[in-house]
């Protein structure tokens, strides 16, 4: 399945990354070459089979509602690039 | 000038009252707490963590599921919604798209003339709470305190036709929530979030025009206002021959106004897929029988079996039936009293509706129990005491916890119905007033009220009224 240069510049956008054009037509190629790939899957008739969505048993895995101490915030702002006012700081937003 | 009819429906986001967060064990309630004091690895977005589901919250939502009258499903799955906003630290919110909780369901408003309006809902699931951003200076700062409390998203179909439906499909949805005791649905604080999507068209019409969608809307009042002032805008907009576009609105509580948003070029590509770190989620039909058993009888319900079973007006039956513990209240005091229901109702809507606002207490709070409510309206039918004295009674049972009969016995509060006793202050209270004689016997016949009053006062409210009353035309006839 071909991907044009547009649609792998949407994919990147959507993952905020930024490819030179260089970049944008090497990935154009192996993101075809790996759909294609995967679009052999196709080949076989799924109809009848139901989509799985996790091997293990059915059996919902839950927490009971305890709290439990949470990380102090200047743990947590230690991952912070910048803080202030022990909050994350970050550029303004535009909307 | 044609005539309209709006088209509304509301998306709402409910925040349950679990301890905890949703996939973690911090806090879920931060309420006046410090930015960034309750969070952890999991809801801050740390690579590495993986989420565990909350119980509660699961059981909380199939709560509010099966009072909605929807289908809770055997199996659902939690999803990514892929999106980039410094307020979610994952770059994703864990949310259900294609496998919801549940489908189906729907409110029935009562209109007025016995007719229902009934409110389709589109969408019920879980999700989580992303966190809050502010603007410093600049910058920006967050506190991921929010992220990650469990939300149940409720949208309705557009079923609503008018600003009031609109105010009214939240009164009824806050009531049901506090009822079932999934949410604490106070709108001020968050706890229920509502966005509304308003169209016009003309009356009868069966197409949908553009919608606008109207955020920010934090009370039930500012939905009705912020909703009206929006229809009138459309239809102003229809009737000078514009269309309408769809427009995203933000409520502006101080200027009571809609200003217009930055508008969407393109609707977003959120990139769902199956959350990969969480299992499939599995409702047995054990596990939903054992949480259904705890549904009460909803308010509307309620509302309706005590307009037919006790005979009650449309309007008491709303106002006992606001608050579950009140209803029980009155069932238990109607139960307890064994007479005339509607007189269990007014001394409820009147005198301890009164004590409950004054006191900012629930009627389970009460110490003036159902019996003893029952025992003092019972003393005033069977004439031991007056209804002044029942009405101070409330306040004394409420202060002491003591049964109205011993705090009657004690305090001597038996209403005297003693001819001779009422008899002889009669006369005292006419020997003292020479002047107010008088002019009763000169035709003022207003004055009888001041002389029964002073004869209360006297015997300190325990004289029977109608008595005393009585005994005074007779005297002042002679």
């Amino acid at each position: 399945m071909r991907l044009t240069i547009e649609e792998v510049k949407h994919i990147a956008h959507l993952a905020r990354l930024e490819l030179s054009e260089d970049e944008l037509q090497r990935f154009t190629e192996q993101l075809s070459e790996i759909l294609d790939y995967a679009a052999r899957l196709q080949e076989l008739d799924t109809s009848h089979i139901l989509p799985t969505s996790s091997v293990l048993p059915p059996r919902s895995m839950l927490r009971p509602d305890e709290v439990l101490p949470p990380l102090s915030p200047e743990e947590i702002l230690r991952n912070a690039a910048a803080s202030a006012q022990g909050q994350f700081k970050v550029p303004p937003v535009l909307e | 000038m044609t005539d309209y009819e709006a088209v509304i429906g509301l998306e709402t986001h409910i925040q349950l009252n679990t301890l905890t967060k949703i996939f973690c064990a911090c806090k879920a309630d931060s309420w006046n707490a410090a930015p960034n004091t309750n969070i952890c690895p999991v809801c801050s977005g740390l690579p590495g963590v993986l989420p565990v589901l909350n119980e509660k919250a699961v059981e909380k939502a199939m709560l509010l599921a099966a009072a909605m009258h929807a289908q809770i499903q055997s199996l659902s799955f939690f999803d990514r919604k892929n999106y980039f906003y410094p307020d979610l630290p994952k770059g994703y919110q864990i949310s259900m798209y294609e496998a919801p909780l549940a489908t189906g369901g729907y409110l029935d408003l009562p209109l007025p003339q016995n007719e229902a309006r009934r409110v389709r809902i589109a969408k019920l699931h879980l999700e989580e709470d992303a966190g809050k951003t502010k603007n410093a200076g600049g910058k920006r700062l967050i506190d991921f305190n929010r992220c990650g409390v469990p939300l149940v998203e409720m949208v309705t179909s557009p079923d609503l036709r008018s600003a009031e439906e609109a105010a009214q499909y939240l009164t009824r949805l806050r009531q049901l929530l506090r009822w079932l005791g999934v949410s604490e649905a106070d709108m001020e604080k968050g706890h229920l979030r509502c966005d509304a999507n308003v169209s016009i068209r003309p009356r009868g019409a069966a197409y949908l025009n553009p919608k606008t969608e109207i955020k920010n809307v934090n009370s039930i009042d500012a939905v009705r206002e912020a909703v009206q002032k929006e229809i009138e805008r459309q239809a102003r907009e229809m009737e000078a021959g514009h269309t309408i576009e769809s427009w995203t609105l933000e409520w502006d509580e101080d200027s009571g106004k809609l200003k217009k948003m930055r508008s969407k070029e393109t609707e977003a590509d959120y990139r769902y897929f199956h959350e990969p770190d969480l299992l499939p989620l599995h409702i047995s039909e054990e596990w939903k029988k054992s949480i259904l058993t705890a549904l009460p009888e909803l308010p509307l319900e309620r509302r309706q079996r005590f307009v037919t079973q006790y005979g009650l007006p449309e309007y008491d039956a709303d106002i006992l039936t606001a608050e579950r513990s009140l209803s029980d209240y009155y069932e238990q005091t109607v139960k307890a009293y064994g007479g005339d229901p509607k007189k269990v109702s007014n001394w409820l809507m009147n005198d301890v509706l009164r004590m409950l606002n004054e006191k900012g207490m629930t009627a389970d709070q009460l110490r003036l129990l159902p019996a003893h409510l029952a025992e003092i309206i019972r003393l005033i039918d069977e004439g031991v005491i007056n209804n002044a004295t029942g009405k101070s009674l409330l306040e004394k049972v409420q202060a002491s916890g003591e049964t109205p009969a011993a705090i009657v016995a004690r305090e001597g509060l038996a209403k005297v119905s003693d001819d001779a006793a009422i008899r002889s202050i009669c006369q005292e209270v006419i020997a003292e007033n020479p002047a107010e004689v008088e002019n009763y016997r000169n035709g003022k016949a207003t004055l009888m009220g001041w002389f029964v009053g002073q004869v209360m006062r006297k015997m300190r409210g325990k004289a029977d009224p109608n008595l005393a009353r009585a005994i005074l035309e007779e005297l002042l006839a002679q």
